[in-house]
């Protein structure tokens, strides 16, 4: 996915942990030494530089993927890590043997997912969609919030609500005194 | 687009009314409005068809379309159909709100066109959403739907394009290579 440096959502995503291995040695930084050991490091720090090599995550390997190409529904993505969509594509950067497949496990998570996720968001008025959402990875929930959004611009006109002038809710959550409730 | 917005561009739609007033010609922007005699049929754009009625001044005359029967053949016809079937009208959901909100005196039966409509509603709606997923899973390059509305098209809009730009980045990664692009040493 493209890099955008001021997003949000891609800050918070570097800063899922690696397993990495050192190459070579780094003068002067004595918490890095080389080892074979793997130590967690933040993806921000790490680029293609043929330093460092970084073991993937378990949610990207083998054992994984296999159960994603099996069935994607039944997946929590929430709790593989909340940007598992992301952080796949980021990962795709540093040259793995297994990238062809991963890039393609991402892409058949997605297409799987998206009916489930569609029929969710276009069908659920007006109640709690905790229970929906939780399961869904912070890229699906942005597709969650928009699918729920033209739903209820449909419905609230269909009500007849969308040409009634409501009060904002930030007006309503500053609490001002109201001149009907100051005079007697 | 907002569903108002659409709305506005439903009352641009024609419809019969019988005025009880006479009026010469009038001479809008738009177009003309023809003159209004009492107990006469002219036709007039649903925005001011509206207005009139709310003063009391007209009768609104339903749509050829707006019949028990004819809804209920067309609600089968889209039941049958795998595709979409010819609307009555391009702005079928939109007119029957706001003819039935504004003159369901004038309108006979309006509770069962209400139900109707709003079955082919639910019958397009779900055919759409069967269309989109097939889209998506098979990865297709482009679809063709015709006879859609633009109130069905907005309700889906913004969900299917945001998905459609998830599925572009995530299949941009396949091509080795391709925007990987050049990183800053640190």
């Amino acid at each position: 996915m493209g890099e955008n440096f001021l997003s949000l959502d891609d800050i918070v995503l570097s800063h899922e942990r690696l397993p990495i291995r050192t190459e070579c040695r780094f003068p002067r930084l004595g918490f890095l030494e080389k080892s074979s050991d793997s130590q967690d490091i933040p993806e921000v720090v790490l680029k293609k530089r043929r330093v460092l090599s970084v073991e993937l995550p378990k949610v990207y390997r083998e054992g994984w993927r296999t159960v994603f190409n099996a069935d994607p529904n039944v997946v929590d993505l929430h709790k593989m890590g909340p940007y598992y969509y992301g952080l796949g594509s980021q990962m795709l950067h540093f040259d793995s043997p297994e990238n062809p497949e991963i890039a393609q496990t991402l892409l058949q998570t997605f297409i799987g997912r998206f009916r489930r996720n569609m029929d969710s968001s276009q069908n659920a008025y007006n109640e709690d969609t905790s229970a929906l959402v939780e399961r869904l990875d912070c890229l699906e929930k942005a597709l969650f919030t928009s699918g729920q959004s033209g739903l209820n611009s449909f419905q609230s006109w269909e009500k007849g609500q969308a040409s009634q002038l409501t009060a904002s809710s930030l007006v309503l959550n500053y609490r001002k005194r109201k001149i009907t409730d100051l005079q007697p | 687009m907002d569903s108002s917005e659409v709305e506005f561009l439903a009352e641009k739609e024609t419809v019969k009314i019988i005025p009880n007033f006479s009026l010469d010609r009038i001479y809008l922007i738009g177009g003309d409005l023809g003159p209004f005699n009492p107990g006469l049929p002219v036709d007039v754009p649903v925005w001011l068809a509206l207005n009139l009625k709310q003063r009391q001044k007209c009768r609104i005359v339903p749509p050829a379309w707006m019949d028990v029967e004819k809804l209920e053949e067309m609600r089968e016809l889209e039941r049958k159909e795998d595709t979409f079937t010819p609307v009555p009208s391009p702005y079928y959901m939109e007119l029957t709100k706001l003819l039935l909100n504004y003159a369901s005196d004038n309108i006979p039966k309006a509770d069962e066109i209400r139900t109707l409509v709003k079955d082919i509603w639910d019958t397009r709606i779900a055919k759409l959403r069967l269309s989109a997923d097939s889209f998506i899973s098979q990865l297709e390059a482009h679809a063709k739907l015709d006879n859609l509305t633009l109130m069905e098209i907005n309700t889906i809009r913004a969900f299917l394009l945001d998905s459609l730009n998830c599925m572009y980045k995530l299949r941009s990664n396949l091509q080795p290579g391709s925007s990987k692009g050049q990183f800053t040493d640190y």
